[in-house]
């Protein structure tokens, strides 16, 4: 359900980012006019695309990794450098989402409105703190994977965030 | 100090395979926590700036068009011009590949895409014709990097974001490398061609020529959108990237008709799929930037370097190895993103032209794309043509020394980079 919702809220902001440009265009020489909150409209979508995609990029195993050493570890070790990798991953995570509260706890605090948008400058940056705690939440998951698959579970000990070969999905740059 | 705890965060954390994304990030939290005096709050913020920097919304809207290009039968239609016009060549379907990867490339800015498309339609189509399949993959994975250097090009979006040059001049920069590159791989094709006489097709009609190039325009009117409103001053790069992406989804949708209005949901989720993945790379590259600024390393390795009285083919010489290792390790914009901020200060101070560079740089990580251990083209070329990796990379390792040979071509002769885009913009 969640995982849908996922799917459908990033295909939705995209599409919108992509037609509001265009039509921006489109306005500008056809109509001779244009939006003011068009520009500012288009990148906090652009924001909350990648904010909301990243925790999706974990579930789906799609972030690049470089696994060509850790594949050739023995199988125990392996397993302590994977931990040693989520842990930092999720290190990282609670990090960025207690920068990203204070951040926009302060714009609260501050209470700017947007440029152009008639909407608190928080409120339009909210997608950011929203974004690492999904994150952090799909990195206590797979770490939570790791640790049972040591359990003996048939899980095999990888956690997703570090599953991926160098080469996921085929477009890259 | 500071430098290097930076760096060698980065590498150990790259090296215990945490993503590219998060190894940049956390080298830069962490690092900013022990030395540094600015805030995680700073950090975060330049996080959510980089969304808002305007150059890198182009970055979706290009995916977005060449996920609609890679699904219809763009790929397809292009092949059969490519076919048409060089098919009666001994070699011809080779070179045929060579051609058609170069007009995908054009619109496609990713060089993974490039191989998935014309590899996926080519591969086989060599074999049944007595290509060996090796050969057919290695002039497939090394054809694909020319999606990086033949406009449009996300690597360069991102270059010309960071070192905030002008895109389109970067884009119309790419042409005359990528049209010289492009021959020079298929006068290799000839030349192994005639030693192991491989086979020929019968010349098409010139009918044949007309309908098949009729069929490609479509396509093939993209970049000319996308190159002809940038330099008429229409729009931006960015908002070309806009509209290309709805050209895209236009002759995807009704004029080739190889998907459905009900595709559409499917090629979003997938294009965002990818945005995201890169964008998080981007994103965290950009606070590892700033890390680099506030930490004043850029002056540092510029003092270094520039007091070392190396001449300017010798710095070139040294940025070409540097790019080279690193772009065996991870991925072009990865690259680009990290090194620019340090290499671009000493550049301009040696008097090197920002699109040079820019080029050079582009070529340079082409070669990273077809070099284990993190060449992304040889990992998709292995897939797309049913190779293990090892024969893939054996394949694919000969053509390196033609991709050397024009990077040392584009790198010592300038001329070739600025040649057109001062012909036109000046």
């Amino acid at each position: 359900m969640i995982d849908r919702l996922e799917e459908w809220l990033m295909a939705a902001l995209l599409a919108f980012m992509t037609v509001l440009t265009f039509a921006q265009v489109v306005m500008r020489y056809v109509f001779n006019t244009g939006w003011v909150w068009s520009l500012e409209a288009t990148t906090y979508s652009f924001g909350a695309l990648v904010l909301i995609g990243m925790s999706y990029g974990v579930r789906t195993k799609s972030h690049i990794a470089a696994d060509l050493f850790t594949r050739k570890m023995p199988k125990p070790l392996r397993r302590y450098v994977a931990l040693l990798g989520i842990s930092a991953c999720l290190v990282y995570a609670v990090l960025m989402l207690y920068g990203s509260v204070v951040l926009v706890d302060r714009l609260m605090t501050l209470g700017n409105a947007a440029r152009d948008i008639p909407a608190p400058k928080w409120l339009l940056t909210v997608s950011m703190p929203l974004g690492f705690a999904l994150l952090t939440f799909r990195f206590v998951e797979g770490a939570w994977r790791l640790i049972r698959a040591g359990e003996g579970n048939t899980d095999d000990g990888r956690p997703h965030a570090i599953d991926e070969e160098a080469g996921g999905p085929e477009d890259k740059t | 100090m500071t430098a290097l705890f930076l760096l060698a965060a980065l590498f150990v954390l790259l090296f215990i395979g945490v993503p590219v994304a998060v190894s940049l990030g956390l080298a830069s939290v962490l690092t900013m926590l022990i030395f540094g005096d600015q805030s995680l709050v700073s950090l975060s913020q330049k996080f959510f700036h980089t969304m808002q920097v305007y150059p890198l919304l182009a970055v979706p809207f290009f995916i977005l068009a060449g996920t609609f290009m890679t699904t219809g039968g763009v790929a397809r239609r292009m092949v059969a011009f490519a076919n048409a016009l060089v098919g009666h060549f001994r070699g011809g379907l080779a070179m045929a590949a060579l051609l058609a990867s170069a007009f995908f490339a054009a619109v496609s800015g990713s060089a993974p895409a490039t191989v998935v498309a014309v590899g996926s339609v080519m591969i086989v189509g060599m074999v049944a014709s007595g290509y060996a399949r090796a050969f057919a993959a290695g002039v497939i994975c090394n054809a694909g990097t020319l999606g990086i250097l033949i406009p449009p090009s996300l690597v360069m979006v991102v270059y010309g974001a960071i070192t905030e040059s002008s895109i389109g001049k970067l884009f119309i920069a790419g042409i005359l490398p990528g049209i010289i590159l492009t021959l020079v791989m298929m006068i290799t094709v000839t030349v192994i061609a005639r030693k192991q006489d491989m086979p020929r097709q019968e010349r098409a009609s010139f009918k044949t020529v007309v309908n098949t190039f009729r069929e490609a325009l479509w396509g093939l009117l993209l970049v000319v959108i996308i190159l002809g409103g940038i330099y008429a001053g229409i729009f931006t790069p960015t908002e070309a990237a806009g509209v290309s992406a709805v050209y895209a989804f236009f002759i995807a949708v009704f004029v080739y008709r190889d998907i459905t209005i009900h595709d559409v949901p499917k090629i979003l989720v997938e294009a965002s799929k990818i945005t995201v993945m890169l964008m998080f790379i981007v994103a965290n590259a950009y606070m590892f930037a700033f890390l680099l600024t506030t930490e004043q390393i850029p002056q540092m390795a510029s003092e270094l370097i520039v007091g070392m009285g190396l001449p300017v083919w010798g710095f070139l010489l040294v940025l070409n190895l540097l790019l080279l290792i690193t772009g065996n390790f991870m991925e072009p914009t990865s690259v680009v993103l990290i090194l620019t901020p340090i290499i671009f200060p000493i550049a301009m101070q040696m008097g090197i032209d920002p699109t040079h560079l820019g080029v050079l740089m582009v070529v340079n990580m082409q070669m990273g794309l077809v070099t284990p251990p993190v060449g992304l083209n040889l990992f998709v070329t292995a897939g797309v043509a049913k190779l293990s990796l090892e024969d893939t990379i054996k394949a694919s390792f000969p053509w390196l020394l033609v991709l050397l040979a024009v990077l040392m071509l584009i790198t010592y002769v300038p001329w070739i980079s600025l040649v057109i885009p001062n012909l036109l913009l000046n």
